[in-house]
């Protein structure tokens, strides 16, 4: 995940016409090695685009503890076209798997609202099968404030 | 825990094809395993591991979760409302916690 | 430039003489209001700086000013990297929501911790030489000559060769538009080249708050503006069962008594004394649950427990501490006790909302706009560009104002009940006193070690009482097997936080005992009574050695040069080395916090064994580099004030779940006249590493006196407040 981490700083330095800042991210390290595990076993290895999937969620809350997120996909929900699953991962959670929930054209529509915890500041992740097998994501930073107000004293 | 309870609000009546919106809140403390006690010894993981919905008996929607998900369980989804019947409401998880929930749907 | 930035810097003025025949003055407020007017354009050249055509220059901040000078201090190091003309140097503040948009450019809002220069001194003087830099730019395009051959100073841009001049003013819409240099070209000043930066500037704050000008959060005034009072559950933990608005609903000016969360009720009137008074009406019952049980002494009683515990969290250990104390000629202990205390801000906690469907907005004194911009998201449910904060200079922070937003969300919860009317929640002195998030109790054992020689051979620190982190991030707990590294800043034999000895065979622990109590960030936070438990200690291992405090110190300081600097820069100004005039005596502390070095002396004397009078202070400080020497000065005197009026007077004490004090004749601070000027010694020695201001120098001010009250009364006071032992500043 590193390298989007680094994409979303330089960006704030191009907006800025100025200097990419390296505060954001947060202090804890991101842990790729169990994220890439997490999503291998959801993907089995197939390639995730980004596109069709939206993933609110605030860019920035106070404690982590409980914070409100929804996740949509674009799909016609039918027998034929439709999402099986949609699945939430967070890179410096201490378990990268959020949440996975299983849907089909039963269900109408993709779009799907829970309560998670956030442990750092950090990239969450949604990841949406789709019947065809193809994988598809959208990425969202939050700043867990507090992480910031406790950096100094540890 | 003691009092166990579960919050489920479905329309009670819907037009055939309608799509609606389920949510579902279920008391629990996700104990996430992670947790200390003062004393630096680790609290056992409690969670619910699995949410399942089905309709008239056929499975709509299943959850895992995981420590990640927030105390109480919140989970907001949609379904075609098809027959007149019963959804049925399933968590189950660590120590043997199961608590199922029934509503009716009339669809006209 | 965009929609929120143009009507943050929209000034509205409102008569004050309409509401309550109050100063009739026109007050500057911050507004967001789409009633208010547009400004004038304004080019802005980055992120960090705005210039207008007659020259003015706009430096961003978004650290928070509570007085303790960062505004003036980053504008300083903007201005410094800018080469522009000081005497035209204005701050403002964005806001988070801006920052959301463009993410993240100005870094973290948050003040706290004594970061606010020390962590962004590099990316701000980045931002002041990328505007420079393209300024010159601009003017050379402009003058179709080669960048190399112009130079800026003070807001002015020279072509040598031809001799040509442009001010800042007239390119600076030229330079906005141009692509930013890549930082990797930037070439940051050698401080000790430093023109701006370094001096002791005259603060950019002082004026308005001399003339009235600066509003505080609880002087806003809005238009339609409504006043809430609120009460949350006074025993923590505990939640609001039911109330019986009848009562006051009925009585004047009454708008409405609503439910705030699950534990707090508040009352919505005209004004807010009417609001407050029907509150203390209002019939209310409070499910208190288990916590009613606890009291000062059920607590102290918990801790006395942990200091003799099995289990302990090791935050420091070298050498075999064990075999050290088995073996020593002579064994001393010490146990001393920290209480709760709130932060006290002069300006009770506040907040304004207004809420619509589609919008919510907050005024808000805050130590960290983006946490109060969290907070806003959550409780008013919108997405981050439906919702905005407005900051509001402090009325005091301490602490208080940054990690914790609760104010915030009640006003937000409150405001969503009365939609599109403005509700300031202005909480009383009672509430601000009772509903703290306070510096954590701790007691605390000490054990040292004394061979034959009275050489120092062993030290056991055992902690006991409360962690902060397991209330506020147990996160980081997990990650360190349930320990709480913050609790022991301060004992950390290298980090931001350290003692400064090196002593063979040491150990620091800690036996977590957390009460019901919040605890919260306190100015200095856990080195506040770390620094007590071991400069006071220190005294107490040289007394009983029969050695100098200072020179016994010293024998430890070999490998904390930095350490060692400031102490004996205190101890050679204070006259160590000189017997003390009659009926004076001294004492000393020394510390490193926030990666500043710090150092304090005292002069005291004792007048009928309790009555003390300081009559003299001298502190060092060693902060790698001094932005606003005059503005250090300063808060290193006010940490004086901090520190000793919780050293003299201050402890919020616990009965029924519920802590006992309510207003100032109970919890008290230090008045002017017993204050002894402090003679500062800035002495920065530059590296790589900044150190903070605002906090470092609280934690000296307590064991320096404490110290020499010992050599006055020939006594050991080991606990806080002195006014439990009847001792009283004079």
């Amino acid at each position: 995940m590193k390298p989007r981490r680094r994409e979303f700083l330089v960006a704030a330095g191009c907006l800025a016409g100025g200097i990419g800042l390296a505060t954001v991210a947060g202090r804890a390290h991101a842990n790729p090695a169990a994220l890439g595990t997490a999503l291998q076993k959801v993907t089995g290895g197939a390639s995730i685009r980004s596109g069709k999937v939206k993933l609110d969620i605030p860019p920035l809350v106070e404690n982590g503890n409980s914070v409100g997120l929804s996740v949509s996909v674009e799909s016609p929900m039918t027998a034929a076209d439709h999402v099986k699953a949609i699945h939430v991962l967070a890179e410096k959670n201490p378990l990268p798997n959020v949440i996975s929930i299983y849907l089909g054209p039963r269900s109408g529509r993709a779009r799907i609202t829970t309560r998670v915890r956030l442990a750092d500041s950090q990239q969450v992740m949604a990841v949406a099968e789709l019947s065809d097998g193809s994988f598809w994501s959208d990425t969202r930073d939050v700043v867990v404030t507090l992480a910031a107000c406790t950096e100094s004293v540890i | 825990m003691t009092a166990v309870s579960a919050r489920i609000h479905v329309p009670a009546t819907a037009r055939r094809g309608e799509i609606i919106e389920i949510s579902t809140l279920v008391r629990h403390p996700m104990e996430t395993g992670f947790r200390r006690t003062q004393l630096g010894e680790r609290i056992e993981r409690n969670i619910i591991t699995l949410f399942v919905c089905t309709y008239n008996g056929e499975e709509i929607l299943r959850a895992d979760y995981h420590p990640a998900t927030a105390a109480n369980p919140l989970l907001t989804f949609t379904t075609v409302a098809a027959d007149s019947g019963t959804l049925e409401f399933r968590w189950t998880g660590d120590n043997g916690f199961s608590v199922t929930e029934r509503t009716k749907i009339v669809v006209v | 430039m965009t929609e929120s930035l143009k009507m943050n810097r929209r000034t509205f003025l409102i008569s004050t003489t309409a509401v309550g025949g109050g100063l009739a003055l026109g007050l500057q407020l911050p507004f967001g209001l789409a009633e208010a007017e547009a400004a004038d354009a304004m080019p802005e050249v980055n992120a960090w700086v705005l210039i207008r055509p007659n020259d003015t220059v706009v430096v961003r901040v978004v650290r928070s000013e509570m007085g303790q000078g960062t505004i003036t201090g980053l504008a300083q190091l903007v201005a410094e990297e800018l080469e522009c003309d000081w005497s035209k140097v204005t701050t403002e503040y964005p806001t988070p929501g801006e920052s959301v948009k463009r993410k993240g450019v100005w870094g973290s809002f948050s003040t706290g911790g004594s970061r606010g220069i020390r962590t962004s001194h590099e990316y701000v003087r980045q931002g002041g030489a990328a505007a420079r830099m393209m300024l010159v730019q601009a003017a050379a395009n402009q003058w179709k000559v080669p960048v190399a051959e112009c130079s800026a100073a003070n807001s002015v841009i020279t072509h040598q060769p031809s001799g040509r001049t442009v001010t800042y003013g007239k390119v600076a819409k030229a330079a906005g538009k141009l692509t930013a240099p890549d930082p990797k070209r930037i070439t940051l000043k050698d401080p000790k080249d430093w023109k701006i930066a370094g001096k002791p500037m005259k603060r950019l704050d002082t004026l308005d708050k001399v003339i009235g000008k600066q509003v505080y959060g609880f002087d806003l005034k809005l238009p339609k503006m409504v006043n809430a009072a609120i009460m949350e559950c006074p025993v923590f933990g505990g939640k609001l069962k039911s109330y019986d608005d009848a009562k006051v609903l009925r009585m004047k000016g009454i708008k409405k008594v609503v439910k705030v969360g699950d534990t707090a009720v508040a009352v919505v009137a005209d004004t807010w004394w009417r609001a407050n008074t029907a509150l203390a009406a209002l019939p209310i019952e409070w499910d208190l649950g288990e916590n009613v049980k606890v009291s000062s002494t059920s607590i102290a009683e918990m801790l006395k427990e942990g200091l003799n515990a099995e289990q302990a969290f090791v935050g420091n250990k070298n050498g075999d501490i064990k075999t050290a104390l088995t073996g020593a000629a002579n064994k001393i202990e010490a146990v001393y006790s920290y209480p709760y205390q709130n932060h006290a801000c002069m300006e009770p906690m506040n907040a304004t909302a207004r809420y619509t469907p589609n919008r919510c907005e907050v005024w808000v004194p805050t130590q960290d706009g983006q946490s109060s911009f969290a907070a806003v998201l959550a409780a008013s449910g919108l997405p981050a560009d439906k919702c905005e904060v407005y900051k509001i200079n402090l009325g005091g922070g301490f602490g208080r104002r940054g990690a914790f937003q609760d104010y915030v969300t009640q006003a937000v919860l409150i405001a969503k009940q009365m939609p599109g009317i403005p509700v300031k929640l202005l909480w009383s002195r009672e509430e601000d006193m009772r509903q703290g998030r306070y510096h954590p109790v701790m007691q605390c054992k000490l054990t040292g070690a004394l061979d034959a020689d009275n050489n120092l051979t062993g030290l056991h620190m055992r902690l006991s009482g409360q962690s902060i982190l397991a209330s506020v991030r147990p996160h980081i707990l997990e990650k360190q097997k349930g320990r709480d590294p913050a609790a022991f800043m301060g004992v950390f034999d290298n980090g931001e936080h350290s003692y400064g000895y090196t002593i063979p065979n040491l150990l620091i622990d800690h036996a977590m005992r957390n009460p019901h109590v919040p605890p919260g960030f306190w100015r200095g936070v856990n080195i506040n009574q770390n620094a007590i438990f071991m400069e006071c200690f220190m005294d107490e291992l040289a007394h009983a050695a029969g050695q100098d405090p200072v020179a016994f110190r010293r024998k430890f300081m070999a490998k904390h040069p930095r350490n060692l600097g400031v102490l004996n820069a205190v101890a050679e100004r204070i006259g160590w080395d000189k017997p003390a005039p009659n009926g004076i005596h001294r004492g000393i502390a020394q510390m490193k916090a926030f990666n500043s070095f710090v150092a304090a002396a005292c002069e005291i004397s004792v007048e009928g064994g309790n009555k003390v009078k300081i009559h003299r202070i001298v502190a060092a400080t060693d902060p790698g580099y001094a932005v606003n020497p005059a503005q250090i000065e300063r808060q290193v005197a006010g940490s004086f004030v901090y520190g000793l009026s919780a050293l003299f007077m201050q402890e919020c004490t616990v009965k029924d779940g519920r802590i006992e004090q309510g207003n100032f004749h109970e919890y008290n601070s230090m008045r002017i006249a017993q204050m002894p000027k402090v003679e500062s010694i800035i002495m920065p020695t530059g590296g790589t590493i900044w150190g903070g201001i605002g906090e470092p120098t609280i934690c000296v001010a307590a064991p320096a006196v404490l110290n020499a009250l010992f050599r006055a009364t020939g006594k050991r006071f080991r606990s806080v407040p002195l006014k439990n032992h009847g001792i009283e500043l004079v």
